[in-house]
């Protein structure tokens, strides 16, 4: 097990992996049926949407209820857009800074509170959001909602449309995921930690909670509005319902289920808002909020680190098992018997490492 | 004048159903110091246990009485069977287990009950009386006055018995609380029990006018929230203020301010939240930050 995990962490073996990872996605839409294609474009868009809601609060602990309103919005600007001509790239701009903004502002009142403040004022988001939408039927439509086809795959690509659409998904959701990577990896993430950490902490190193919890939001903000524009690459048709309370728990829901604070644990989350609804509604349409609700505290009582924290959850307890077997909890364990001996130091070092 | 003098009262009615949800939440966050977003779909929960009570026969004010006990029972075993785990722990992994709760309970009526909106019998007489020439609903002077007497009865609790003593002392301290001997935990069983009962009146009040469905609470919900950051966390009476202003205000907008009308008067607390903010900076219930040199 440490042989494998340090055969892992060397540098070619993992660029060889990601390279392969890459071919793999490049490959597959071509490879897959066209109801595959748009079930994992969907999930690229609300992976986006749990990514944003990850920075705000799985990276820096801000409870939000309020992301779906930014994905509505996102998506509404974006048909907007396109129903007036818009060139696309302004559009993709406008769905990205709009909702930013407005974040921004919610982000100044909100964030002054501080504690679960923020929790209670982005619950009226979707709540407003809603009448909100019906009422400026100039721009949304209306309750009858609007669409806007602007993703049909060119002429000249030869590709099908689901085709096309999922090489959009990946390719923008791909740039926004590897920047938010490098975001939380670098110090604002740390800072960002520090602040969910403790704020007095925080503030006594010079780091100010205010100002970070309202970055984290508008970032949060941002990149929910460029899932509403994949949301409409993929989806085409936009509604109040699209911005309802319901879907902003559900997507609250997914990121808990997927892993809270976690780049893997955010594209787990939009596998799970995507299928979950679908697996339940075929076991019992009328159960699916029972199984959503009982899902989310089984996951929180028993896993609180969400799915992306299963492999590293199961390691330790196999790890335990293994020690409590041989009665002597210091010692490497038994797989490292059958590898010589330089790799078996090896490993109980990088045991010890990880148990400190 | 007369329309005028209906929608103040009438306002004051809706903002006593928010008061009461709010009370709920505030007396939970003062003993446990978190927000239960579960509140509001715990209450519509009790409101179809009443609902289902009268229909099995028992007059209207008993099935009341008795979804209060039930939800008393029901809020106890929550707080024993789900919230204590989390109650030490992160504050907002709590906040994410009652929203978990909202889902499974809301999901729970909707599955027993589906999601048809039922019709809930009014405890009060659909008469309209004559106030100052305007004719008001019995409902709306009924809802208030229930809301009123509630909160003198927890006034009292609070202020005049051992009880309510106790429970001071846990949500104050709960460490000194448990060093003087008080049980602490049961304590807590009783505080979320209790805020299950507020919830069940605030139910079986909204329920006649809503008509019953599993997602009735949620924009009272968001009205209760508005009411506790307007009127503090800690002050009850400030709460039940906030919520009236709330109630009162939304009614007025609704008719006077044309672009409003009734379906985006939830908006009016919110943009009420953010004026205050803009003046008071540090928030109605935050500290002000002193610097010592």
């Amino acid at each position: 097990m440490p042989a494998s995990s340090a055969f892992f962490s060397r540098r070619w073996v993992r660029l060889v992996i990601a390279l392969v990872i890459v071919v793999a996605v490049l490959l597959l839409p071509l490879a897959l049926p066209e109801f595959a294609n748009q079930t994992l474009a969907r999930i690229g868009v609300f992976a986006v949407a749990v990514l944003g809601l990850n920075v705000v609060m799985g990276y820096t602990g801000q409870v939000s209820l309020g992301q779906i309103f930014f994905v509505g919005l996102g998506a509404y600007v974006t048909a907007y857009g396109v129903r007036n001509d818009v060139n696309i790239v302004l559009v993709l701009l406008a769905s990205v800074l709009i909702p930013g903004i407005v974040g921004l502002v919610i982000a100044l009142a909100a964030a002054r509170l501080g504690g679960l403040a923020i929790a209670m004022v982005t619950i009226a988001l979707p709540i407003v959001g809603v009448p909100l939408a019906k009422r400026l039927s100039e721009f949304t439509g209306g309750s009858q909602g609007t669409s806007a086809r602007f993703s049909d795959a060119p002429e000249w690509t030869g590709l099908y449309d689901d085709q096309w659409q999922l090489y959009i998904v990946i390719l923008i959701g791909g740039i926004v995921f590897l920047l938010t990577r490098n975001l939380v990896r670098g110090k604002y993430g740390r800072a960002f930690a520090i602040v969910k950490e403790n704020e007095a902490v925080a503030s006594s190193m010079g780091i100010s909670p205010y100002r970070f919890k309202v970055l984290a939001f508008t970032i949060a903000s941002l990149i929910g509005g460029v899932s509403g524009f994949l949301y409409m690459v993929v989806v085409q048709y936009t509604s109040p319902e699209t911005l309802s309370f319901g879907h902003s728990i559900q997507l609250l829901a997914a990121m808990v289920i997927g892993g809270a604070g976690s780049i893997v644990g955010s594209l787990l989350g939009g596998a799970y808002y995507v299928l979950a609804p679908q697996l339940t509604n075929a076991v019992d349409p009328s159960l699916t909020a029972v199984l959503q609700g009982a899902l989310l505290l089984l996951v929180l009582f028993v896993l609180p680190g969400g799915l992306a924290s299963l492999p590293a959850r199961l390691q330790r307890l196999r790890r335990r098992a293994a020690g409590g077997r041989e009665h002597h909890p210091g010692a490497p364990p038994t797989s490292s018997t059958d590898v010589p001996t330089p790799a078996a130091t090896k490993g109980t070092q990088t045991e010890r490492h990880d148990q400190s | 004048m007369g329309t005028f003098i209906q929608l103040v009262v009438d306002g004051l009615s809706l903002g006593s159903v928010y008061a009461a949800l709010a009370l709920a939440i505030v007396l939970v966050n003062q003993a446990t110091g978190l927000i239960n977003f579960a509140q509001g779909g715990m209450a519509v929960l009790s409101a179809y246990i009443a609902w289902w009570f009268a229909g099995l026969g028992v007059p209207l004010i008993l099935a009341i009485l008795l979804s209060v006990v039930v939800s008393f029972l029901m809020g106890a075993v929550i707080e024993r069977y789900v919230m204590r785990r989390f109650e030490q722990g992160d504050p907002d992994t709590a906040v994410v287990v009652t929203i978990g709760l909202l889902t499974l309970i809301t999901g729970v009526c909707g599955w027993l009950w589906t999601y048809n909106n039922q019709q809930f019998p009014s405890l009060f007489p659909l008469d309209t009386v004559s106030v100052f020439g305007a004719a008001v609903s019995v409902r709306s002077i009924g809802t208030t006055v229930v809301i009123i007497a509630i909160m003198l009865l927890l006034q009292g609790l609070f202020l005049g018995t051992k009880l309510g003593l106790a429970l001071r002392a846990v949500a104050v301290n709960p460490q000194s609380a448990a060093f003087s001997g008080l049980p602490v935990g049961r304590l807590l069983m009783v505080g979320w029990g209790l805020a299950a009962c507020l919830g069940a009146v605030a139910g079986a009040l909204i329920a006649p006018q809503l008509t019953l469905t599993p997602g009735m609470m949620d924009t009272a919900l968001v009205y209760a929230l508005a009411a506790v950051i307007l009127g503090g966390m800690s002050s009850p009476i400030g709460v039940v203020l906030a919520a009236w202003i709330i109630g009162v205000l939304e009614n007025l907008a609704a008719v006077y301010v044309p672009f409003i009308g009734y379906d985006l008067k939830v908006a009016v607390p919110f943009v009420l939240i953010f004026i205050v903010l803009i003046v008071r900076p540090q928030g109605l219930f935050g500290r002000r930050s002193v610097v010592r040199v």
